[in-house]
């Protein structure tokens, strides 16, 4: 149990863990102040225990999809807040004085999205199995372990990102963010399929034998960009267009800037 | 009636003959475990299954071959769609006890 418990929470905390460190990272570098991580922690908590005390409902919603759906909508949200932080970034270092204003907020709701299913699932988890008596010690400890090990994980990375040059930096956090809004896009379509809303594609290929979801290598490739060993055609594509979304995101607002300039 | 209603009407009824001929799968979550724990499914047509968790304490039904993951509630049942599947054997889990709750999808 005490194992288990650990994989668990890690897998379910790393994946929320790498999206605050980039966007922490990303704050730091613009020299803004990291209050809105603070306060975005008791509006997560909120939404944590609305979601899982209120599960049963959410599942039955849509005829049965309900819970897929609000998991994908918070997905697809962590996406667009990636998007509209890396726009936002780009505009004002490529000069638009000013441009910042939103990003705290916009920073506030991608984590918020990103961190309520994974931290209902482990309320669900520890809520259950901590109550069963023989192996309450163990579901807290393995737990407590996996979450550490996960917020550890978190805090390297932004470390990382903080130790080389801004300019690496600041290439490096749209690069993981480009990665990490892709990998959200694609675990949504997988939801959706699951559901039946979205009819999946033909499977494009195998690398399960290369690398297994289920290997420590594959864990953390799932959780930086959504490793998938057998995608289907639907969420290939969709993953491309989410980075050529990003990426365009990245490149559109030094192009105006190139345009005002020649002006 | 116009080309776009008749292409909508036809989408329609597409998408209703193919709801019912959707087979369904039903299986249990009983004491931690699944039971049937082989589920034989046909090859190459989606599968609808449904999921009963008859515990007390939620379960978490995920397959990472069949790329699937469901939070189910205690005394609750979960609809989860799979396939179109290429001919082969799929293992699924229950994430909250992975030791015990294990089974297959067994396409052919």
């Amino acid at each position: 149990m005490l194992i288990n418990s650990v994989i668990l929470v890690l897998r379910e905390v790393l994946e929320a863990a790498i999206v605050v460190s980039v966007l922490l990272a990303v704050s730091r570098n613009l020299r803004l102040s990291t209050r809105w991580l603070l306060a975005s922690l008791p509006v997560t908590a909120i939404f944590i225990l609305l979601f899982s005390s209120n599960l049963d409902a959410i599942t039955d919603a849509f005829d049965g999809a309900g819970q897929e759906v609000v998991s994908a909508g918070l997905q697809i949200a962590v996406f667009a807040g990636i998007v509209g932080v890396v726009f936002i970034t780009e505009l004002q270092r490529s000069g638009h004085v000013g441009s910042l204003r939103p990003l705290p907020l916009l920073m506030a709701i991608t984590v918020i999205c990103a961190m309520i299913r994974e931290g209902s699932e482990i309320l669900i988890y520890i809520t259950a199995f901590a109550a069963s008596g023989e192996n309450g010690a163990a579901v807290f400890a393995g737990s407590a372990i996996g979450g550490g090990i996960g917020i550890s994980l978190g805090v390297l990375m932004f470390a990382a990102l903080r130790a080389v040059s801004a300019e690496l930096s600041a290439r490096l956090c749209v690069f993981l963010m480009a990665l990490i809004g892709a990998g959200m896009v694609m675990q949504s379509t997988m939801l959706l399929e699951q559901v039946d809303w979205l009819q999946p594609g033909r499977e494009l290929w195998d690398s399960s034998a290369l690398i297994s979801e289920q290997s420590i290598s594959g864990q953390l490739l799932y959780a930086v960009f959504g490793y998938e060993a057998s995608p289907g055609l639907v969420q290939v594509l969709l993953y491309a267009i989410s980075v050529v979304l990003v990426a365009l995101a990245w490149v559109l607002p030094h192009h105006f800037a190139g345009v005002r300039d020649a002006h | 009636m116009k080309g776009k209603q008749y292409a909508l009407l036809g989408l329609f009824l597409v998408s209703t003959l193919a709801a019912a001929k959707t087979p369904v799968v039903e299986l249990e979550i009983r004491n931690h475990l699944f039971h049937p724990e082989e589920v034989r499914i046909p090859a190459n047509t989606k599968v609808k299954l449904i999921v009963y968790n008859r515990d007390a304490t939620p379960e978490e039904f995920e397959s990472y071959e069949l790329n699937r993951e469901k939070v189910i509630m205690g005394g609750r049942k979960a609809n989860i769609f799979i396939g179109p599947l290429k001919p082969g054997v799929y293992p699924f889990f229950g994430e909250f006890n992975p030791k015990t709750a294990q089974g297959r999808v067994v396409a052919e």
